[in-house]
């Protein structure tokens, strides 16, 4: 327990034993005491469960104190172990909340409840606790005697709550327990408790603290917000939804150390900037693998391990040492030989020109999951994960403005801001725009299309003459796709792949080349 | 049986090693005490005749922490440890390894095996094993399997024994250790670099280990292993020279040292510890999600499901393999030997939470995309081990949730292939689909 | 044979269950019972998933909901929870705006409960038909966005929309009452022959051939207008 002891940390120590063993051992530093804290029970801050003193003296007026110590942290515990169990499903439930009632701070509130009502039913049936016991006795609001009534009712026990039948009878449908449905039934919660909600507002009183710790994001560690976004931003598979939720909670992520990046906003004219952050978080879902210095084989046989001499095998792979100098079965041994490898000229990961079209025919990626703008930024991440640097170019009708280069950087917003910039205008491609990103020590190419591009045969024309590896992407299937392939064909230096879905990305193999299929064990 | 004092025994081995031999940093904790994995695995493998993986960056001490373990637990000195040991290249041969003929006897015709020191010593160590051919890894571990090793037309067989392999993370210049292989071992472990603050400490006292070496004793096994008499005669004079070699320790030294009887009653007191109802239960669960398919039938390495299968959510859906047969047991090993290492009456679920990762993380072979989700994440473990914490925490939520459903379900199932007419729990999870399977396949 | 369960053979198999367990099976019941009616009543009155609005269609779907309904022990919090179930499309994989409309106002009309309340008002559908032949003694608020033919052959009860109806709201009306706060659509109170319309917001437009009864528009009565008498 940290700082001075406290009176109360035997009995502490020895009620988390029991807790812990309850609970299967959840991976929870030990608790701590405060003398400090407000009107609360208890507070977790990055897993950390810190009871509040008084409060747990008050409590046990009522009833004894192990049982008061037993409760809070059951109820602490179960968030951590059922509900909402991870940044992810808490970003769900408040998304959810806020499509019932369309205000940031009342979809908190519904869903730090939920969360509540979820944890504790849990406790209650499984667990063995005593959380009923210090419900009845507790000091309460107007949504915690909603939410005690309910308790009366789903649980079977009487806590000294009176009123309220109609709202707990409506609430006590919801399948709480059952975690699939989750996002559904916050959704019901949410339209229950609306009103009493919006009474709340009304009167002032809706930031009231619950007594029993507010649900805010401060009890996720930095790490397991930043992987919560990435599980959000693929589950939820849509710019528009994830972007609502974390504009929304930008100043709580802050404060809570979660780094975000604020969307770019409108670009001028026409042209729209997408939801940098959502791709950015989608792309670390995924790791797309470069094929590094490709190994030079010698072209030499070198003896590699022995193996048994029988007979009718040849004479002159045998080795005299380890066979003794015999020539008879099971004790003479010839030597297997195999190519050796050397390596090549250059080492490490080249460069990266990421050619993205952002023409009409491609998605908004704004409106709707790109799988070409996500492509790029998984390609983008590879290389700079890899210490190499990215060039952006980003077309769409070239003639009439419809570019944007971004120069060899290791600034990844620079880059995205790059990839996911969409002009929606026509499709032609400027083959000096490329040539000007070229130099000496050859970079990959990756281009990421759906082909259906005016000069095609140009880009054609221009990539046959390359010695650069090129990776080609193209979403979906069309003439111009089979025309590309047809005319690549023979091209051992460019690889194309199909993406029509997001289990197709991590297929891709950055800078790989034909021939290195001989030599790949 | 009194195991109380082996217990602080096998404790001031782990101590002993841990502040003096192999400075390292406490990774993992179980119950409320803390151990650095490498050298709680490693310790848990030489007393349960196990085979654990080692891997880790070069110089990080693979080698010599099951040096270490070895030389203490078998009360063996260091330098023959290091005599034994078998290095990884590709030109091992099976002379090296296991034995070869007596020259001067085979040039009079007759055939007779002058066994190496690794078909003979209970410490079995192979340096990067990756490295040698896989022929090679094949016969060390078919011969670690059964403790049976063969050459010519000669056969010995351990009694007691257990292998250390150690492995550097897959480049130029290794083969693959084939899947095959690798399901072979118990358990991997990385060894990992011990921290800026203890690599500092690492070499300014004198040299430790000099403690466990003594050139007298050194050739006087040597002599016995070199004797050409029957294999169990020489175990037995080396036995007898173990137990002079562990009082010569505790008496210049005061470092206590196990001895045969003592292992063997450790091991008879580990397998006897029983699985409690959650451990149990657990367990399965992770079998289940391992090993399940429903559309397959059984998860196999050729045959992937696509989306759209109603249990996309577990692991099954994750996975490209079937878990072996050989996975429980190591598991159960394993948490036996740890719940009696920390003298708890039976195995629990936070002793099988501890051994999972490191029994499977070898053994799984996860899909492209769910590797490529979790690639890029901070961690501390090496991707394999990481993974296979993840792995452990994802089943344990799903089993925190209906952990009572899923032991009534395999009580009802208990009662009704007994005779009692109970129908099967239903439930959403593999566990309660195999166990249906089960009581379908007998009635 | 070997049982592998034996370790369980000393196990308590016990079911643990609070009351939260048995108010939700109780009620996905219900719900299942409801739903099979529904699709039960779009088989047997929707052809090729097209269903038109005709008289003695409505008359047979509506008799045909009656019947069905009558067995089931249903509350208020079912027919709201029907509606949402519709809207998602879950369960239900397809939902005709009238039929399920008609569905509903049985369901409704047959309700232990006097006073109904349905909160719609985020759903991606509307339905139709809503509030049909609402008997007297009833009264049903509806909140939200409404379809056509609200408060269709009104028998009596007080319907109450919370937002706009579509078009032929109030149809057919023969006694009760029907407000709608906000506005209505084209051919309101078409064949009405008795009751009252309320309206607080615009109407787009009325029914040519309405029987009897009044309507008003913003607590003014623009239906019989006495200069212009219509009966």
């Amino acid at each position: 327990m940290e700082g001075k002891d406290n009176k109360y940390d035997p009995l502490l120590k020895e009620i988390w034993a029991k807790v812990r063993k309850k609970h299967f051992f959840p991976e929870l530093p030990d608790p701590t005491i405060s003398e400090s804290m407000d009107r609360v029970a208890l507070e977790i801050k990055s897993k950390q469960i810190t009871l509040n003193q008084s409060f747990m003296e008050e409590a046990a007026r009522h009833l004894p104190m192990e049982k008061v110590v037993e409760a809070l942290l059951d109820h602490g515990v179960a968030h951590y172990t059922y509900c909402p169990w991870d940044f992810h499903t808490h970003l769900i439930l408040y998304q959810e909340a806020k499509k019932v009632l369309k205000d940031k701070e009342m979809a908190q509130k519904s869903a730090g409840y939920f969360m509540d009502v979820v944890a504790d039913t849990h406790c209650f049936k499984e667990k063995d606790t005593p959380i009923s016991d210090l419900y009845s006795h507790m000091e309460r609001g107007t949504l915690d005697r909603v939410i005690h009534a309910l308790y009366q009712r789903i649980w079977g026990r009487d806590l000294n709550v009176q009123g309220c039948e109609e709202i707990s009878r409506k609430l006590s449908r919801i399948p709480y327990l059952d975690r699939k449905p989750w996002p559904e039934s916050i959704h019901r919660f949410s339209r229950i408790i609306q009103g009493l909600l919006e009474s709340e507002e009304k009167l002032g009183t809706l930031n009231q603290p619950n007594p029993m710790g507010q649900n805010d994001f401060g009890r996720y560690t930095p790490e397991e917000m930043d992987q919560g976004l990435k599980e959000f931003a693929m589950s939820t598979g849509d710019p528009g939804e994830f972007k609502g939720v974390v504009r929304d909670l930008e100043d709580e992520l802050k404060e809570a150390g979660c780094q975000t990046h604020g969307n770019m906003g409108l670009g001028s004219g026409s042209s729209l900037d997408a939801d940098i952050l959502f791709y950015m978080k989608l792309a670390e879902n995924y790791s797309l693998p470069i094929k590094k210095t490709p190994i030079e084989k010698s072209g030499s046989l070198y003896p590699f391990s022995h193996s048994p001499w029988e007979l009718g095998k040849p004479f002159r792979d045998i080795d005299p040492w380890t066979s003794f100098g015999k020539v008879m079965p099971g004790i003479t041994q010839i030597w297997e030989r195999r190519e050796g490898d050397t390596f090549g000229e250059e080492e490490g990961t080249p460069s990266c020109i990421v050619v993205i079209d952002s023409s009409g025919s491609m998605i908004n990626p704004r409106q709707h999951l790109s799988y070409a703008v996500l492509g790029a930024a998984c390609a983008s991440d590879a290389y700079l994960r890899n210490d190499a640097t990215v060039a952006v170019y980003n077309f769409s009708d070239t003639r009439h403005g419809g570019r944007q280069i971004v120069d060899y950087t290791r600034h990844r917003t620079e880059i995205y801001q790059g990839i996911c910039h969409y002009f929606g205008g026509g499709t032609r491609l400027d083959i000096e725009d490329i040539e000007s990103l070229q130099n000496p020590s050859q970079p990959d190419i990756f281009i990421i299309t759906d082909m259906q591009i005016t000069n095609l045969e140009v880009l054609i024309g221009y990539i046959n003459g390359l010695g650069n590896r090129v990776t080609a992407v193209h979403i979906g299937e069309n003439k111009d796709v089979r025309q590309f392939r047809k005319s690549m064909e023979i091209r051992k230096n460019v690889s194309i792949y199909s993406v029509q879905k997001k289990e197709d990305i991590p297929r891709i193999v950055l800078g790989k080349i034909r021939e290195y299929f001989r030599s790949v064990s | 049986m009194e195991d109380g004092n082996s217990r602080q025994k096998v404790r001031d081995i782990y101590g002993f090693i841990q502040d003096n031999l192999y400075l390292n940093r406490p990774d993992m904790r179980v119950a409320e005490e803390s151990f650095n994995s490498a050298l709680l695995f490693s310790l848990l493998t030489a007393l349960n005749r196990g085979k654990e993986l080692i891997i880790g960056e070069p110089g990080l001490g693979k080698t010599t922490s099951a040096e270490y373990i070895g030389a203490m637990t078998y009360r063996l000195p260091l330098g023959l440890i290091w005599a034994g040991e078998v290095s990884g290249h590709p030109e091992q041969t099976e002379e090296k390894i296991i034995g070869r003929p007596d020259l001067g006897r085979l040039n009079r015709g007759e055939e007779v095996v002058i066994w190496s020191y690794l078909a003979q010593l209970p410490i079995k160590i192979v340096d990067e094993i990756n490295r040698l051919p896989e022929t090679k890894q094949s016969m060390i571990l078919d011969g670690v399997d059964r403790g049976k090793w063969e050459y010519l037309n000669d056969v010995i067989i351990n009694e007691e024994y257990c292998l250390f392999a150690t492995a550097n993370y897959q480049d130029r210049g290794t083969n693959t250790l084939i899947a095959p292989l690798i399901d072979r071992f118990d358990v991997i472990v990385e060894s990992r670099h011990p921290g800026t603050n203890m690599a500092f400490m690492i070499g300014m006292k004198d040299r430790y280990e000099n403690v466990l070496r003594s050139a007298v004793f050194e050739r006087r096994f040597q002599e016995i292993l070199l004797q050409r008499r029957d294999y169990h005669e020489k175990m037995r004079g080396l036995e007898e020279l173990c137990d002079r070699f562990g009082d010569h320790m505790e008496k210049e030294f005061h470092v206590r040292m196990l001895s045969q009887a003592e292992r063997k009653e450790i091991r008879d007191c580990m397998q006897e510890l029983p699985l409690d109802a959650d451990a149990n239960a657990f367990l399965r669960t992770v079998i289940a999600e391992l090993s399940f398919c429903h559309k397959y039938g059984q998860k196999r390495s050729d045959e992937h499901c696509e989306e759209g299968c109603h249990y996309t959510g577990f692991l099954c859906h994750h996975t490209k393999n079937c878990i072996s047969n050989r996975f429980p047991i190591s598991v159960r090993t394993y948490s036996q030997s740890l719940a009696w290492l920390l003298g708890d009456e039976a195995v629990g679920i936070d002793h099988i939470k501890a051994v999972l990762p490191y029994a499977l993380a070898h053994r799984v072979q996860w899909k492209d995309d769910y590797i490529s989700q979790k690639q890029a994440s901070n961690r501390r473990d090496p991707l394999q081990i990481y993974m296979g914490k993840e792995m452990v925490n994802e089943v344990y939520r799903r089993y925190n949730e209906q952990s009572h459903h899923i032991k009534n379900a395999l009580a009802v199932a208990y009662q009704t292939l007994s005779g009692k007419g109970l129908e099967p729990i239903e439930g959403d999870h593999p566990i309660y689909a195999e166990i249906k399977r089960d009581l379908e396949e007998v009635r | 044979m070997i049982n592998p369960f034996e370790d369980f053979k000393e196990y308590p198999y016990k079911k643990k269950e609070i009351p939260l367990d048995r108010i939700v099976r109780a009620k996905e019941r219900v719900m299942d019972q409801i739903i099979e009616g529904y699709l039960k009543l779009v088989e047997e009155e929707v052809k090729e998933l097209v269903w038109l609005v005709e008289h003695n269609r409505i008359l047979k779907a509506y008799s045909s909901a009656l019947q069905t309904i009558q067995k089931f022990d249903y509350d208020v919090d079912d027919i709201e929870e029907l509606c949402l179930e519709l809207d998602k499309g879950g369960r239900i994989p397809y939902l005709i705006s009238g039929p399920s409309g008609i569905y509903i106002s049985a369901l409704c009309n047959n309700a232990k409960e006097q006073e109904i309340h349905l909160r719609l008002y985020e759903l991606k559908r509307t339905f139709h038909f809503l509030g049909y032949r609402l008997p007297e003694g009833k009264t049903l608020i509806l909140e939200g966005d409404l379809g056509d033919f609200i408060g269709a052959g009104l028998s009596g009860g007080k319907l109450i929309a919370k937002g706009s109806t579509g078009n032929w709201a109030g149809a057919g009306m023969m006694d009760g009452e029907l407000c709608i706060t906000e506005h209505a659509g084209q051919n309101m109170g078409e064949w009405m022959s008795g009751g009252e319309i309320h309206v607080d917001g615009q109407i787009r437009g009325i029914g040519k051939t309405i029987r009897g009864g009044r309507i008003y528009q913003r607590d003014k009565l623009i239906f019989p207008n006495y200069l212009t008498s219509r009966y």
